[in-house]
């Protein structure tokens, strides 16, 4: 059996294989997996906003796309991995509320948490291989390090791998 | 912009105070639509973590029916409309036979059931708002609603973006409705729902002032 990983809000988990890393309820956040299948780590994140410009103390690091993409590399690579061989996955941004005629910064979180985490990944020189995002429907997501899939549960829609 | 953490007791219980005046209208409201009894809690006005919101309502995968509306004006904020799916459901039905009578055909397509949601959630949170923006003196808009069933962990990424730039707190007022059982309630069993007032934080210090309390 794996030793399964809860990746909290605004958490921050790399492992070795064999693992599974479990994120749950994704609505606007994004859930990243950074993984290196050669040496056997991944690391995943929960984000929840895009930015940390404007915030006085950041007390988790995997709570903006911008402070968490830098931090999960790192990390991986105190462990063993080469940045070289990182690939990235992402699934969530979506937008849980329209209201119509209304445009509010914090109703299109989403859509701006997947431009800034994908723009830090290229800005790292990680390739992100897969994502699924947007739409009004929130996400479950599970990653196995057996596989390197990222399977992901939509209410109503059921299970699909990415 | 006022720190969440330097909220005393006083200005919690002043929050709360207007949570329950607004409840009190949102009640009355229902009461009327659904022509029942409406039993109501005493509202909480919590700080809670954002890291933690979704444990603090419930379980995070469980599926919740949610209708949303922001409160433009001098006192900003956002409400939502929170149930369990079955919930939900059940207010739908009462609604429905209350307006047709048994002419309902019972299987109605979600749509149509999303959208008698989307309207008696928004009857009970402009009752709400309408209850508070008397009290504190303030002219407001307010939004179409907007409406989602989905995992509550989801729905609650919502309040998240509106605290987490600020810092890890989240000012929450809460409150619950409750349809008794009765005879037009199929099912027999309570109906309940909950309201969240979200204040836009840059809106705190106007509220605070407002009740006389900062």
């Amino acid at each position: 059996m794996d030793n399964t990983y809860h990746v909290g809000m605004a958490d921050l988990v790399v492992v070795s294989a064999p693992a599974v890393l479990i994120t749950l309820g994704l609505g606007s956040c994004i859930g990243l997996v950074i993984f290196d299948t050669m040496a056997k780590i991944a690391g995943m994140a929960h984000i929840m906003l895009p930015d940390s410009r404007g915030t006085k103390v950041i007390e988790k690091v995997g709570k903006f796309a911008d402070t968490a993409v830098p931090t999960v590399i790192d990390e991986m690579i105190k462990k063993g991995a080469s940045k070289s061989r990182m690939k990235a996955k992402i699934a969530g941004g979506a937008q849980m509320f329209a209201l119509p005629g209304v445009t509010t910064d914090f109703l299109s979180v989403g859509v701006r948490n997947v431009k800034e985490t994908t723009s830090m990944l290229q800005k790292s020189g990680i390739s992100l291989v897969a994502s699924d995002t947007g739409g009004n429907k929130g996400r479950t997501v599970e990653f196995s390090t057996t596989t390197w899939m990222l399977a992901i549960k939509t209410l109503g829609k059921g299970k699909t791998e990415i | 912009m006022l720190d969440l953490s330097s909220f005393n007791n006083l200005q919690l219980d002043a929050i709360r105070e207007v949570g329950n005046i607004g409840t009190g209208n949102a009640a009355t409201a229902l009461s009327k639509l659904l022509a029942c009894m409406i039993d109501m809690d005493v509202p909480r006005a919590d700080l809670v973590s954002i890291y933690s919101l979704s444990e603090y309502y419930g379980d995070p995968d469980s599926v919740v029916a949610a209708v949303f509306v922001r409160s433009f004006g001098e006192f900003g904020c956002s409400l939502i409309f929170i149930q369990e799916e079955e919930d939900a459901d059940l207010m739908v039905n009462l609604l429905l036979r209350q307006q047709f009578g048994d002419s309902v055909p019972a299987d109605l397509d979600p749509e149509m059931k999303d959208s008698a949601l989307t309207e008696v959630g928004n009857i009970i949170l402009s009752s709400f708002l309408n209850a508070v923006n008397m009290l504190i003196g303030t002219q407001h808009q307010i939004s179409v609603p907007g409406v989602a069933r989905d995992m509550l962990a989801s729905i609650l990424d919502v309040v998240v973006s509106i605290f987490g730039q600020m810092g890890d707190m989240a000012l929450v007022v809460n409150t619950q409705l409750r349809v008794g059982a009765s005879s037009q309630n199929e099912e027999n069993r309570t109906i309940s729902g909950n309201i969240i007032m979200l204040p836009d934080p840059d809106a705190l210090e106007l509220l605070l002032r407002k009740l006389q309390v900062l």
